[in-house]
């Protein structure tokens, strides 16, 4: 059994959030703070102490994506997990792109909650397929815009396929013949491309509508 | 011309500033016509300076009223008026004592634009009072140039009444006209903007009746169902886990189906395309006994008829996985790549060796026959990779023809 997680979960129905709690609770782990909006998640981010934030996208007053965006920026060590609806992949995308470090559907078991929670807390980047393709789209469209923006090396792409094919890390490094641990670290590298396409594209904007012009 | 932006015009606006450049054009005219019949008398003058002036002014006036036309206000019009009826009485004041009823008159027909310009901006009665205010200055100018109006012959009395009467007229027929043009744009402009409300309100309504019918196809009667079922276990007492499970499947797949209408993107299809993320996604939901999900590159949008075909094969692939592989999951990706569609149909479970005879030996050739059939049929191609314990992956590779 691995060290117990302390975790913050902010999701707006109590409901649900009893629901997690219970599951993290019966698995040994620690609830040090439950949060109903974007705004609440920031302040308990900081003042609870958590190792893992499980975030829900679809908050009232400040989103999901914009307090997963202050977390990381306030708290660089913590870790957030994004649980949400299938049909919100493209805040899941804005959400990584704010440095989460994870996503898992609201319709994952109770188990694989549980262990998404700890391998997140561990530094394991967790995927899902579909977030995957999403990325690999993302990129796709970046290489046919824009040179000079970070792209993925043939190595990245390769693993980045393997994961939308459903591929878990273990399989992919018995594949490419390389420890479970580099297929991580290529993971990794590829959220942490996808945060800096993120500030390349506030840069750009910043260039072209602020610094060789005096605000009105 | 200035290369500022002019803001949107209504359709009376633009009727209106047809008449102005008209007038204009009548201004430059006169004003031409003025100063050439004034340079071809000059030794008729008896205040040269006040001419030249007058002429200068004149000319002024016309170049503003040209460069300013499109923002005429109230003050511009009485300038106007102003500067008109100056020319009119310095018609009596540049020539000798008597000589306004013979000589040529100086203002010529420049200050009619006057009356034009009021018509045209104040309707019938701004014209009618522009031209009677110039039509009084006209009568004011006999007394000026020293013959008082009872001492007027007959004939010139009839004169300067034909002059006071042009000024009226034209100021009220332009006014009737423009006020005519103003009133047939606004009618115009009201229609058109019925069309496009009408438009926009069948658009919207034909939006609400396909979301309608949407839910009503697959929402509603589900949760018809999940209802019914519902109350028949809750009667039954005693229950199997498996049904509940099943029902509750029942909702999930409901409720990521709502939200996909929702949330849908009004993007364009197009033409004789679909999304082959959406047809798979569906076909995922219709899956029984192992969970799969979908993951694509983009939506895929891709001809009909081969993504019917497509989407078929990957059935009867995932057909195979729940009857014979004992996975725990499957995962569906598609991507397109240097003009083919690639699918891949992948589980984790027992893995068999690919063998295309012993599996025809077997009479299992449900997955040779449906699977390889129908993408060949497409000209494409199949790859199985497989090991025992080690899942198995389907690869097939769908060439397309220029669409996107």
């Amino acid at each position: 059994m691995s060290e117990p997680v302390k975790v913050l979960i902010v999701d707006d129905h109590p409901v649900w959030r009893d629901g997690v709690l219970a599951d993290l609770d019966g698995a040994g782990h620690t609830v040090v703070g439950e949060a109903s909006d974007g705004r609440e998640a920031i302040a308990l981010a900081r003042d609870a102490m958590p190792e893992v934030v499980l975030m829900d996208l679809q908050l009232p007053h400040v989103s999901g994506v914009e307090a997963t965006r202050r977390i990381v920026e306030e708290s660089p060590h913590v870790k957030v997990l994004v649980l949400s609806a299938s049909a919100e992949e493209k805040d899941v995308l804005e959400a990584v792109k704010a440095g989460a470090a994870g996503y898992l559907l609201k319709s994952a078991t109770s188990d694989e909650l549980v262990d998404a929670v700890v391998r997140v807390r561990d530094g394991e980047p967790v995927f899902t397929p579909s977030l995957a393709g999403l990325v690999l789209d993302e990129f796709r469209r970046i290489a046919k815009k824009d040179v000079g923006e970070p792209e993925l090396t043939a190595r990245e792409n390769e693993v980045l396929k393997y994961v939308a094919k459903g591929y878990t890390y273990r399989e992919i490094g018995e594949k490419l013949f390389i420890s479970t641990k580099t297929v991580q670290n290529h993971v990794q590298n590829i959220l942490t491309k996808l945060q800096l396409r993120k500030r390349y594209e506030l840069m750009r904007y910043a260039l072209q509508r602020g610094l060789d012009q005096a605000p009105e | 011309m200035t290369s500022q932006a002019q803001p949107e015009t209504s359709a009376p606006e633009r009727s209106r500033r047809t008449l102005v450049r008209g007038v204009l054009v009548f201004r430059w005219v006169w004003l031409a016509w003025m100063s050439f019949v004034a340079f071809a008398n000059p030794a008729d003058f008896r205040r040269p300076g006040v001419a030249w002036v007058s002429i200068g002014i004149a000319g002024a006036w016309t170049a503003w009223m040209t460069v300013s036309s499109r923002r005429w206000d109230q003050l511009t019009l009485w300038a106007d008026l102003a500067v008109c009826a100056w020319l009119i009485a310095a018609s009596a004041l540049v020539v000798f004592e008597g000589d306004i009823v013979d000589q040529p008159f100086f203002a010529t027909g420049y200050p009619l634009t006057a009356a034009l310009s009021w018509g045209v901006r104040r309707g019938p009665r701004g014209g009618l009072a522009a031209g009677a205010a110039l039509g009084a200055v006209l009568a004011a100018t006999r007394p000026l140039n020293g013959v008082p109006l009872p001492d007027l012959p007959a004939r010139e009395v009839r004169d300067l009444v034909s002059g006071i009467i042009n000024y009226l007229v034209a100021g009220g027929a332009v006014g009737f006209v423009s006020t005519l043009l103003v009133r047939s744009g606004e009618a115009l402009q009201r229609a058109t903007d019925e069309l496009v409300r009408e438009r926009e309100r069948a658009a919207r309504l034909s939006e609400r009746e396909s979301l309608a019918r949407e839910i009503h196809d697959s929402v509603l009667q589900v949760l018809a169902l999940i209802h019914k079922k519902g109350r028949e276990l809750a009667a039954r007492g005693d229950v199997a886990p498996s049904e509940v499970a099943r029902l509750a499947e029942l909702a999930q797949q409901q409720e990521v189906e709502l939200r996909g209408l929702i949330l849908r993107d009004p993007e364009r299809v197009p033409e004789g395309t679909t999304s082959v993320r959406a047809d798979l996604e569906a076909l995922a939901r219709t899956i029984e006994g192992v969970p799969v999900s979908v993951s694509s590159v983009g939506p895929l949008w891709v001809e009909r008829r081969v993504a019917e075909q497509v989407v078929a094969a990957v059935r009867q692939a995932l057909v195979n996985v729940v009857e014979h592989s004992r996975a725990s999951k499957a995962t569906v990706f598609a991507e397109e790549d240097d003009g083919r569609l690639l699918v891949s149909v992948r589980d984790d479970g027992v893995g068999f060796v690919y063998d295309e005879a012993a599996l025809r030996a077997d009479g299992k050739a449900g997955l040779l026959k449906s699977v390889k059939g129908r993408v060949e049929d497409l000209g494409g191609s199949l790859h199985v990779t497989s090991a025992a314990g080690k899942g198995t992956e389907i690869e097939l590779a769908v060439p397309l023809r220029g669409e996107r």
